[in-house]
């Protein structure tokens, strides 16, 4: 671990904490997203398995810290034992899943069409499908409604995510191609 | 945006270490998980809330960091009652604000030095092994919540200067600017820690 690796986790953390704070951008549509787990996609898609999951962990351990870094001000144990709890642990492995598959599937000497569908889909699979999967199982323990009743519950949350998958993807090309970085 | 913050008070839970505060904390959050009773579950947040009071911390400030926590736990009660039954979604809102009182009269009463300390003292061990670089750890720490406001601050000049060109809430337009001057200003910052000497290496085949 590099001093720049550890600036590269240090500053990734603090953008996803600043994403939850600048107000959501509208999408077509007039959708507004909170932009906090775009942050969560970006730093796997973009500083890779190890150092993404390292920014996802330094988040999670200021949110212990009591700070308010969550979107919406929200921060402390209270959350560590809250009925959300899966979905802010969760961001650790999921952004370590999406880097390990974006280091496998986006190769820069393939077509752009091709390497956004690989970038999309590390982001499903390690930013929705792992996440849902912690944040469901937490939920489903905490408030009793078992399993499927608690993914119900987390199903209209699917769209905004599939959006923000589509939107790190497209970012990650266009950010790899003004700055080169190994992903690790 | 770090208001809300503990700190000052004379409390008896202010003087209490923050070390005792947490671990008491994480054993009573696994002791309510265990707890089936209403009727107890109803006595332990009616203590954590006296707990809360009796930090004199004052009605509005209690409001404003409670507000939060609340909505969430109504919304999951909510979903318990519709789903399931009254009975477990009283259950499981009285545990939750139970728990909700108590971390808040917690984090109210110490500082964030106390807890990045208890932090890092609970790292020691895994130091000691080699797992895991306690200085660095807490260095990563400072340095992200260092850097926040200057990432909102750039987002937003990022935003103003795109919509001069009229490319106003396009996301990303404004998202790739500021993910590359958030890499360029991490190389920048880790060249001057390099430059400093910092942190200070334990052994010669830990820093490449």
């Amino acid at each position: 671990m590099t001093t720049r690796d550890l600036g590269y986790v240090a500053l990734f953390a603090a953008l996803i904490v600043a994403l939850g704070i600048v107000p959501a951008i509208p999408l077509a549509g007039g959708v507004p997203i909170t932009l906090q787990s775009l942050g969560v996609m970006l730093a796997g898609l973009i500083l890779g398995p190890k150092r993404g999951a390292l920014a996802a962990i330094v988040v999670i351990a200021l949110v212990g810290l009591g700070l308010p870094v969550l979107a919406g001000g929200r921060g402390g144990l209270g959350v560590y034992a809250g009925p959300t709890a899966g979905f802010l642990f969760g961001w650790a492995p999921a952004a370590f899943v999406t880097g390990f598959l974006a280091m496998r599937l986006d190769r820069a000497e393939t077509a752009a069409a091709a390497r956004f569908a690989g970038l999309f889909g590390a982001g499903v699979a390690g930013s929705i499908a792992l996440l849902y999967v912690c944040g469901i199982a937490w939920l489903a323990f905490v408030t009793k409604l078992g399993l499927s009743k608690a993914f119900f519950v987390s199903l209209p949350f699917v769209p905004g995510d599939l959006v923000k998958a589509a939107v790190a993807a497209l970012v990650t090309i266009k950010v790899r191609d003004a700055f080169a970085l190994d992903r690790k | 945006m770090i208001e809300g913050l503990g700190g000052e008070g004379q409390s008896w839970f202010h003087r209490l270490p923050a070390g005792v505060k947490l671990i008491g904390l994480a054993a009573l959050a696994t002791a309510l998980f265990l707890v089936e009773h209403r009727g107890a579950l109803a006595g332990a947040a009616g203590l954590a809330l006296a707990a809360l009071v009796s930090t004199g911390l004052g009605f509005e400030r209690i409001r404003r960091a409670l507000t939060g926590p609340l909505f969430v736990i109504a919304a999951v009660g909510a979903v318990d009652w519709i789903f399931l039954d009254g009975r477990t979604a009283a259950t499981v809102a009285l545990r939750l604000s139970a728990l909700a009182f108590l971390a808040q009269a917690v984090v109210a009463t110490t500082t964030t030095e106390a807890l990045s300390e208890v932090f890092e003292r609970a790292l020691g061990p895994f130091d000691r092994l080699g797992l895991i670089d306690a200085a660095r750890a807490s260095l990563a720490l400072t340095l992200a919540l260092r850097f926040v406001p200057l990432i909102v601050e750039e987002a937003t000049a990022i935003r103003e200067a795109q919509a001069a060109r009229g490319l106003s809430n396009h996301p990303i337009a404004v998202i790739v600017p500021l993910v590359v001057r958030t890499l360029v200003r991490a190389e920048r910052i880790a060249d001057a820690i390099d430059a400093r000497g910092f942190p200070p290496q334990k052994n010669s085949n830990s820093s490449r």
